[in-house]
């Protein structure tokens, strides 16, 4: 059987974000959705399914993504896994990336690891690279057109200047980019099936990790303070008259090069 | 399992009541459930485990035209269609849509059509432009089709309308949301017009052209023609002097403005111009145009025929409060409806018969 994972994030909605007295992102009350370039990835996963192969999604979060994790498996997802324990509130991308490949190995490994390019909350765009590098597999980034036959993965790479085309040998850690795929609706039948699949809940426990190897304490990068950003409001004077406001406006867009 | 989009725009709403007083259903039947901010409200409490989706609200959810006509004046710019066609959804996977709901889906996947009958069949092979003519308008409103067809042929259009016209999955998509059994009807539908190999689609039926001009893209169906509305051709027809008519005057008339045509793509020159040809003197109605007031849907229609005769017969008041007694539609499906509330010494005319009749 080829196995397919497909790492996915449930972000908060962007619009509806808050912060506590610290200045730090309030996730707990949020409401959560999935990053939009997993579910792309998720699209390229089935997209390469044959029947002589599986897909699985793989989340880190809290017990409340067992529903959406339900949505995913009634879009065509064959298995769907959350990882989810108290101790690993705050963990940065290196100590998500330790607890995703724990879960990796101790699934038995996974022939092609899917990854969206980026999660729109932390932007960091870190996950692939590190749980490649923590699986020691190859990693290709920001990608999209891929095709698997013989043990080797054909892609299109996405670079500034131009687009590589890439073969690599399996098993490795690809990125999707977030508009190469669009992810297919669930039908009714599918979402029937969906509901009575169970979802494989695991914790660090089950993962053989230590509590300081995760969450904060496992995390090399500290959030010190959020600020958040002011509508509306620049530096400056106001200006109430109109020709002496204009004529500064047009001197500062001059400035911009 | 309502999508996070879907509840944010059943919870944001601030309340205005706005929507209270254009809903057509909320309308006539005067109960508050009816209104497109209850239904987020249900919705709502349901998403927060306040209270279990059951039979009642789901019920509730197909109290509603998908009209739009909520979508084109809330004040948040919230589209309660969009979770109320998600709440369908969950109703149909929970198998709590009403019985006479879950006939209709029967009959879609015994015959493909909500009628559960075999379509009649108005096939032909023009090289020219592709017709598709909708459910409806095959199964219920023969006049209309042959019409249509007759004023092709007068201004020497070469039509084609294929033998087995699949479902565009309009139908499909009212009563059960947008799930993957519409797409695939979306999809063997592009591929049937795909394999024509002509460069322009007429389509009679305004609720296909939403789906396909609005849903395809997003689905991946790339029709590879022009698609256009039934409409809007005959006007252009008229207008390139393809179809001459004679100058007669059949008295005043309004024009229904079919919700869909309205309020997604703007359309509201054309009937009226095919109106005029037709001999009418056009005058209009308060709730015209962006505003117009659906008079019911043919899907609707045959779940809640009470209902949808009531909300039919609400157009017709709108017309009573004009001078004139004639309503001009050129909407299969606001035909079906409007024919179910004919007021004594009123008159519903299709713009295709009436302008093949003044034709010179
Ligand atoms: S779409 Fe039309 S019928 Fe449905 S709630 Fe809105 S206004 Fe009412
Ligand atoms: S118009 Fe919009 S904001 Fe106002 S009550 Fe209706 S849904 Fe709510």
């Amino acid at each position: 059987m080829f196995r397919i994972l497909v790492c996915v994030k449930a972000i908060p909605n962007t619009t509806e974000v808050s912060f506590d007295a610290d200045g730090k992102l309030q996730r707990s009350s949020a409401e959560l959705q999935w990053n939009v370039a997993d579910l792309a990835a998720l699209e390229a996963a089935l997209t390469l399914r044959t029947p002589e192969s599986t897909v699985t999604v793989l989340t880190m979060g809290p017990q409340k993504l067992e529903m959406p994790l339900k949505e995913l498996l009634a879009r065509g997802a064959d298995e769907a896994i959350l990882i989810t324990d108290k101790s690993l509130a705050g963990s940065d991308t290196y100590a998500t990336a330790r607890v995703l490949a724990a879960a990796v190995e101790k699934l038995g490994g996974f022939d092609l690891i899917l990854c969206g390019k980026q999660s729109l909350d932390g932007d960091t765009g870190q996950i692939p690279g590190m749980l490649a590098a923590a699986l020691n597999m190859t990693c290709i980034t920001n990608t999209e057109n891929l095709a698997v036959s013989n043990q080797q993965c054909a892609l299109d790479r996405i670079l500034e200047k131009g687009i590589q085309k890439l073969t690599l040998d399996l098993p490795c850690v690809v990125s999707v980019q977030p508009y190469a795929y669009t992810l297919r609706l669930p039908g009714i039948m599918a979402m029937r099936k969906a509901r009575e699949k169970t979802v494989l809940m695991l914790n660090t426990q089950d993962l053989d990790l230590s509590p300081e190897t995760c969450g904060q304490s496992g995390s090399l990068t500290k959030v010190v303070k959020i600020h958040p950003m002011r509508h509306g409001h620049r530096n400056g004077p106001k200006e109430a008259d109109l020709a002496v406001g204009t004529a500064r406006i047009l001197t500062l867009l001059k400035e911009v090069k | 399992m309502i999508s996070q989009n879907a509840l944010h725009h059943a919870e944001k709403c601030r309340f205005c009541f706005m929507c209270r007083h254009l809903c057509p259903v909320q309308l006539q039947t005067g109960r508050e459930i009816n209104t497109p901010r209850a239904k987020g409200l249900v919705l709502s409490m349901v998403s927060k485990g306040a209270e279990a989706y059951d039979q009642a609200m789901a019920q509730t959810m197909y109290e509603c035209l998908l009209c739009d006509a909520c979508v084109n004046d809330c004040a948040t710019g919230y589209q309660p269609p969009i979770y109320i066609r998600e709440a369908r959804t969950e109703a149909v996977v929970n198998d709590i849509a009403p019985a006479e709901v879950m006939a209709l889906i029967e009959n879609i996947e015994a015959t493909g059509n909500i009628y559960g009958m075999e379509k009649p069949s108005f096939a032909q092979n023009g090289e020219e432009i592709l017709v598709y003519l909708g459910e409806v308008a095959s199964c219920k409103e023969e006049g209309m089709v042959k019409s249509f067809l007759q004023l092709l042929q007068k201004a020497g259009v070469s039509a084609k309308v294929l033998e087995n016209e699949p479902a565009s999955g309009a139908m499909l998509g009212d009563l059960m949301g947008y799930v993957d059994e519409v797409v695939q009807q979306a999809k063997a539908c592009t591929a049937a017009i795909n394999q024509t190999g002509l460069k322009t689609v007429v389509v009679l039926d305004s609720y296909d052209v939403q789906i396909m001009k609005q849903k395809y893209p997003e689905w991946g169906c790339e029709i590879q023609a022009d698609v256009i509305t039934a409409t809007a051709y005959i006007a252009q027809l008229l207008e390139s002097g393809k179809l001459q008519v004679a100058n007669v005057n059949r008295g005043l008339a309004a024009c229904h403005d079919d919700d869909r045509l309205a309020r997604t793509f703007y359309e509201f020159a054309p009937i009226r111009a095919i109106a005029k040809a037709a001999g009418f003197e056009v005058t209009e109605m308060f709730n015209k145009e962006r505003l117009a007031k659906s008079c019911g849907s043919a899907v609707a229609l045959a779940y809640m025929p009470k209902i949808v005769t009531q909300i039919a017969a609400g157009r017709w008041e709108d017309l009573m409060r004009t001078e004139a007694k004639i309503m001009v539609t050129a909407n299969p499906q606001a035909y079906l409806c409007l024919s179910q509330a004919i007021p004594e010494g009123y008159q519903l005319v299709d713009a295709y018969t009436a302008l093949l009749s003044n034709l010179k």
